[in-house]
């Protein structure tokens, strides 16, 4: 028979949002000092108590070395060789959008997050990040008249400046890890959401981040507070330039649910991943930690993760309030020589917790996937439960699958059953399938998304088809 | 319903095939009119699944020599993707199991895969799914199976009836059937030949691979052909098989004995 | 983040340990320079390497959950026990007694198929297995290593129909009692092993097993180590297996303050069968933990593994199963379980599988639980009038046993489960 694709080829779609946006940039100096984190406090005329968070953050990381326990592989990142502040040259946020600069309002069109009036996403309201600071946020009115605050969190910091102290860092603590404390002492923006006591959030929050410069990190920071009985769901989607060196990404996300809360956070995260040979791409060392303070709250994190040359990342909930829910539910799909270490912590403190943990690793080409995850139950988390279900499926016999379960129980009156398998695309599928009609690369896609199906039934409804064609792109060229 | 002037679906010709190293098909020649149900008929190892196989274009399986023509154009050069849309239909012998894949959204990729072939519109979802429950009455299946992973955990009938239940979404024109009858208990079987003669029409043609008579109680073939050692050995009516039934495969035997040495008597 | 957790610097080898490591030396040495025995030469050379490996720390991925505190109370000295009492050998079955300094072969005429290897050959062999799986720098085996008086090296031709048991008692003295055993089977070779590990004292009996397997070779080992609350076992059971053999390990350890086990298994080319079923229990404040490796260095391996843990007390149970598949490992099949009780609010469970795999047509599965009895369970044998802490015994008995069942039956003599339940009066 005629020699078809190989799911092989089928894996190297070149990368669509590569492309560079020609706008003026305000940069500082490369390179990091007190003096810098001073100068980023200073041009967002922050509060002194931020400012010392910072230089607090700051001065815990001098002290701290950069972790090394994780499955993967780098040059030394030097720290000195970054630029620590972009942004686009306009002079104070735009009270409308007609006045942000066109250029930009074009860049989010091309990466099919329309930002003006006419053309928004109906029921998603849009903060979008570019580079170091947030540019425009959609429905800021009508998420208003519910009480919602949904803004940059450099606005949350000017104007509900009393939240802001009460609850950052208080989930992911200035000092929590390496690049927690990077992220704590040079953050330049991000997104705030507080949702009122009572108020099911009346549409979707998203916000989209975009890397445009070629030598600046992204350090955003992003806080969800929902208050008692609140609820909602939040996506974030991520895509930068392709260019031929690394740029570091360390953000950190901390979300609060009291009292019957629920926090829905998504994740597609499409970084820029490298070339087939694994030069350029994101170095993407993330810190998400959800806090379930309240009785029967509930935190869901769902991620599909197919960018960036590196992906450290575990999404965690802290158990604290009785009777709450944690849930983690992950594609992580890895291509030529992306490396990517991402798991859970479901950390079980109060009685009757309960949570679940859906992972879905995909290894092609000569990446490396590693699946990392902790489950711990305290002594006072009596009748806890936890379910965990990691998968992985190779493409080839170059990439490879780990998978670190850790499990901890000081808790008799508790279960945790953990299942783990490994599988493939078997040329007998494939051909099944075509044998029906199907093509091959739709044959590779209805399979790679069948066993991606539990994560994908997790994303709102407007994401979940687009995941689907994600991962069918990131993986063209790698079957066969 | 044999018809002299009814045109021609599919013509085999000197067809050879090997797997790895193997040869299995060592010179097949058949053609089948529309209108028309074939039977081949051998024992395990004769090559009528590797024909089979070989039709449907699977990539285990290497053509060495031969043609195969379907409608007057070259089979063999399609990927076996066109080669469904074009209206050639396999049903396996094994359906394999494929998890998480939805049978009902496999269903519906396959058939609009197939109506693109023949130039027809799409059917969305809806019409996809009336199309669907009226189709299921064909092979009397329970609607319930739409919803669960295209084979995972059926039975051997359940599989099979799945495979009918395509034919009769897709609408091929030559249908080869690898073994339909294995594995099947009396009732399944009825229902499944059943199904097959309902789908069966002046316009389309049928190719069974079988080991059994039984099969073709139910389901009358107009040829049979007996295959032993990758060639057709005999070709004749449904009395072949009756024939077969009764004296066993052993005069087969005899009969290849006598055809390997005649050539060499020849040279 | 996993970072927090996996860095937090944690006391563990203070000043004195150092210094126990180097007392303990100075003892060993001092009866190494006594005689030449075979061990000479790689126990100096394990004495050197040890004296500049510092103490394992928890700061350490595979000592983690392991504080080696209950160890270095021990005193730092070699210890030669005292004949003990034994129960009546199993039919079938050969005992040989292990005390670390005299020679276990002593007037025993080996059954047929069995021989002692010597001189150079020993040299040669001793010390591959253990680099074949990676296990010559651990510093279980560098401990054993630095002190180990005696080897018992045997080799194995045929199939050898007799069980061989191979036994010690560190009894109540304080010390250290290393023990060293060699297993050479040749191609199509089989024989039953049996190792029996007791102590009753402050003492650690440290135990060091390589086992190579010829083509088509079958070893089935037992290993059964009973402790008490001041007693540590560091035992490592490293095997090499060419293609066509079969290893099954089945291995029971209870009762010791410190009990450690790690079987390091490597299928050299592939194409064998490894088995481990394991039962571990820690109670007290007993720490019981174990940490497997396996390793397919070949195509169409394959691996069944069946880890039970019990914690009871303030016990603490480890487990690490590491399952590497390499490129060339296709069509592994490999199957890990780890099935955890946890009996008490103030018992501890750590369990980790651990799977690397680069390569596609491979059935990698791995499975864990924890939890407590089965409350329906309980419930339907106390329905039929059994008292509820009968019908708990009656289960945790049945939980274990599923494991002891498949020792050889020459455990049977040393009343495994009430033995490692510590209902067995010494």
């Amino acid at each position: 028979m005629a020699s078809s694709a190989t799911v092989g080829d089928l894996v190297s779609q070149p990368y669509k949002y590569g492309f560079v946006t020609d706008i003026e940039t305000e940069k500082i100096a490369k390179g990091l000092s007190e003096d810098v984190v001073r100068l980023i406090s200073a041009k967002k005329n922050e509060p002194a108590f931020l400012l010392d968070f910072r230089l607090r953050s700051y001065r815990q990381w001098l002290q701290m070395e950069e972790p090394d326990w994780a499955t993967l592989g780098h040059p030394p990142i030097d720290y000195q060789e970054i630029i620590y502040y972009a942004a686009p040259k306009q002079q104070e946020k735009k009270a409308s959008l007609d006045e942000v600069d066109p250029k930009l309002l074009e860049t989010f069109d091309k990466l099919g997050i329309p930002l003006s009036e006419q053309k928004r996403l109906s029921n998603v309201a849009v903060d979008a990040v570019f580079d170091s600071v947030s540019i425009a946020t959609t429905y800021r009115e009508k998420l208003a008249e519910h009480g919602v605050i949904f803004c940059s969190i450099s606005e949350a910091v000017k104007d509900h400046a009393d939240l802001i102290e009460k609850y950052l860092g208080t989930v992911v603590p200035g000092n929590d890890n390496y690049f927690a404390a990077l992220n704590s002492a040079v953050f330049s923006d991000g997104s705030f959401v507080f949702i009122p006591k009572g108020v099911e959030c009346p549409m979707e929050l998203s916000t989209y981040f975009r890397i445009n410069s070629g030598d600046t990190g992204q350090f955003e920071r992003t806080l969800i507070v929902a208050e008692e009985g609140a609820s909602v769901s939040y996506l974030e989607g991520c895509t930068a330039p392709m260019f031929d060196t690394n740029q570091l990404h360390a953000a950190v996300v901390e979300l609060v649910a009291l009292d019957d809360a629920s926090i829905k956070y998504s994740t597609v995260q499409n970084w820029y991943a490298g070339d087939e040979n694994g030069k350029g791409g994101i170095y993407n060392f993330v810190t998400k930690r959800g806090q379930c303070r309240g009785d029967r709250s509930h935190i869901s994190w769902t991620q599909v993760e197919t960018g960036s040359a590196i992906t450290w990342k575990y999404p965690s909930c802290v158990l604290q309030g009785a009777d709450s829910v944690g849930e983690f539910y992950s594609v992580a799909l890895t291509n030529n020589r992306q490396q990517a270490d991402t798991g859970t912590k479901m950390i079980h403190v109060g009685p009757r917790t309960r949570s679940t943990i859906v992972s879905k690793g995909i290894s092609a080409g000569h990446s490396s996937n590693s699946y990392r995850g902790l489950v711990q139950l305290g002594p006072k988390a009596v009748g806890a439960r936890n379910y965990s279900q990691c998968d992985s499926m190779l493409i080839g016999d170059q990439a490879a699958a780990n998978t670190y379960p850790y499990i901890r129980s000081q808790q008799p009156e508790a279960r945790i059953e953990h299942e783990a398998s490994t599988c493939r695309i078997s040329a007998d599928q494939l051909f099944y399938l075509q044998s029906r009609g199907i093509a091959f690369e739709e044959a590779v896609s209805m399979m790679v998304s069948g066993f991606c199906r539990d994560v994908f039934n997790q994303l709102p409804m407007e994401f979940a088809a687009e995941a689907d064609k994600l991962l069918a792109l990131k993986l063209e060229g790698s079957v066969g | 319903m044999i018809r002299p002037d009814a045109p021609v679906l599919l013509e085999i010709r000197d067809l050879t095939a090997r797997v790895e190293d193997q040869p299995i098909l060592k010179g097949v020649s058949l053609t089948i009119r529309a209108g028309e149900i074939h039977a081949v008929m051998g024992r395990n190892g004769s090559g009528k699944s590797t024909l089979s196989k070989v039709l449907a274009g699977h990539p285990a399986y290497t053509v060495t020599g031969g043609t195969v023509l379907y409608k007057g154009e070259d089979l063999l050069s399609l990927e076996p993707e066109l080669r469904a849309r074009a209206g050639l239909f396999l049903g396996f012998q094994y359906p394999v199991e494929i998890p998480g894949v939805s049978n009902l959204e496999f269903l519906r990729v396959a058939t609009n895969a197939r109506r693109a072939g023949k130039g027809e519109e799409e059917l969305d979802t809806f019409a996809f799914e009336d199309l669907v429950r009226e189709r299921l009455q064909v092979v009397q299946m329970d609607p319930a199976f739409l919803e669960r992973s295209v084979n995972e955990g059926f039975s051997g009938g359940e599989k099979k009836r799945n495979e009918i239940l395509q034919m009769a979404l897709l609408e091929p024109l030559v249908a080869v059937l690898d073994e339909t009858d294995s594995g099947l208990d009396i009732d399944a079987l009825r229902i499944v030949a059943g199904g097959v003669n309902h789908l069966a029409g002046p316009d389309n043609a049928t190719l069974l691979i079988t080991h059994y008579q039984r099969l073709l109680d139910v389901i009358t073939p107009d040829y049979v052909h007996v295959m032993a050692a990758g060639r057709i050995l005999r070709t004749g009516g449904k009395e072949l098989a009756l024939e077969l039934e009764e004296r066993g495969y052993d005069w087969v035997d005899a009969e290849l004995v006598a055809t390997e040495r005649t050539p060499a008597e020849v040279g | 983040m996993v970072a927090a957790s996996l860095s937090t610097p944690t006391a563990a080898a203070g000043a004195a340990p150092g210094g126990w490591i180097a007392a303990l030396l100075a003892n060993a040495g001092g009866v190494a320079s006594a005689g030449a025995d075979a061990l000479a030469a790689s126990r100096t050379r394990a004495a050197q390497a040890l004296a500049q490996t510092p103490l394992p720390s928890r700061r350490a991925e595979a000592w983690r959950f392991t504080d080696l505190a209950p160890l270095t109370a021990l005193s730092p000295t070699l210890l030669s026990p005292a004949p003990a009492a034994q129960p009546e050998t199993a039919a079938g079955s050969l005992r040989l007694s292990l005390d670390g300094h005299s020679d276990p072969l002593a007037g025993i005429s080996l059954p047929a198929g069995l021989e002692p290897i010597s001189g150079d050959e020993l040299n040669e062999t001793l010390g591959q297995v253990l680099a074949a799986t990676g296990s010559a720098e651990l510093w279980p085996v560098l401990l054993n290593g630095a002190t180990a008086r005696h080897v018992l090296a045997l080799r194995v031709r045929g199939p050898v129909a007799t069980t061989l048991e191979l036994v010690s008692d560190a009894g109540a003295g304080e010390g250290i009692l290393p023990l060293r055993l060699l297993l050479v089977l040749e191609p199509d070779a089989s024989i039953e092993i049996l190792q029996v590990h007791r102590s009753g004292g402050a003492n650690l009996t440290s135990v060091v097993l390589e086992a190579r397997l010829g083509e088509g070779a079958e070893l089935r080992h037992g290993l059964l180590a009973s402790g008490a609350d001041t007693s540590c076992l560091l035992a490592t059971v490293a095997v090499e297996q060419a293609t066509g053999s079969r290893f099954s390990g089945v291995s029971a350890h209870g009762g010791w303050a410190l009990g450690r086990l790690e079987p390091r298994l490597v299928q050299r080319a592939g194409a064998a069968h490894s088995a481990l079923k394991a039962l571990q229990l820690a109670d007290g404040r007993q720490i019981s933990d174990t940490h497997s490796q396996m390793v397919f260095e070949g195509p169409d391996g394959r691996l069944v593994q069946l880890h039970k843990a019990v914690a009871d007390g303030q016990g603490r149970s480890v487990f690490n199963g590491a399952v590497q598949v390499p490129r060339l490992a296709q069509r592994t099949d490999a199957a890990q379980l780890s099935r955890n009780l946890l009996l008490s609010d103030r018992a501890r469970i750590d369990t980790k599988p651990e799977l690397e795999i680069v390569a596609d047509d491979v059935r990698c599965a791995h499975g864990a639980t924890v939890s407590r009895l089965e409350q329906d369970e309980l419930f339907y044998l106390q329905s039929r009038g059994i008292a509820a802490d009968q019908a708990a015994r009656l289960l945790l008995r049945g939980f274990c046993e599923e494991v002891l069942q498949e020792l050889p039956e020459a455990a049977r003599p040393w009343q495994p489960l009430a033995s490692l339940l510590g209902e067995q009066g010494r």
